[in-house]
């Protein structure tokens, strides 16, 4: 188990894992600051 | 969001177990325009597709970011008609984190996702007794007053 969360930064590919890992996407719309 | 609940080992395992993770700033387009985008942060469950089935605007802390994803999981599987995978993840916010803000809706849903799973009006009678039993002040309790009246 990674320490901390592997986020995805491709909305595409996050699509395609969604798709093959049969799991919903979060999408956290975040402010860098 | 990254300096308190992110960090959080109980947030990390809940993310990485149930969702595919995805970042994107407020302001990337087309996505802050197709989503429409007005605060941070805002958590968006979708499916593989890219349609949206749940929403949350604003801070939580870890003992309720992790029943707010299984919740945003829950409701993805209820929009696609999902409903013993639904169930699964609502059964674990009732029982893991009875108290935290998602429980009582977690309850009402329960009884609606019963009751589409079966077609049996108990598990909406079910709600509204556990609704008025441990969350009576709820909105989920007021919303869920109809099916007292059920068999």
């Amino acid at each position: 188990m990674s320490k901390t969360i592997q986020w995805e930064t491709d909305f595409s590919k996050a699509l395609k894992r969604a798709k093959t890992e049969k799991k919903p996407v979060l999408l956290d719309f975040f402010n860098p600051g | 969001m990254d300096a308190v609940t992110y960090p959080d080992a109980n947030v990390v395992e809940c993310i990485t177990e149930n969702v595919i993770p995805l970042r994107i700033p407020f302001d990337s387009e087309p996505y802050a325009t197709d989503f429409n985008i007005k605060w941070t942060p805002t958590l968006v469950f979708m499916d593989e597709k890219g349609k949206e089935h749940y929403r949350n605007v604003g801070f939580l802390p870890s003992d309720e970011l992790v029943p707010c994803v299984l919740f945003g999981v829950a409701m993805t599987y209820y929009e696609l008609d999902l409903f013993p995978e639904a169930l699964d993840n609502l059964e674990k916010i009732i029982s893991g984190f009875a108290k935290s803000g998602s429980a009582p809706e977690a309850v009402f849903f329960k009884g609606v996702c019963g009751y589409k799973h079966t077609h049996d009006p108990k598990p909406l009678k079910q709600a509204y007794e556990k609704l008025n039993a441990d969350y009576k002040e709820s909105e989920w309790a007021k919303r869920a007053m109809p099916y007292r009246l059920l068999p």
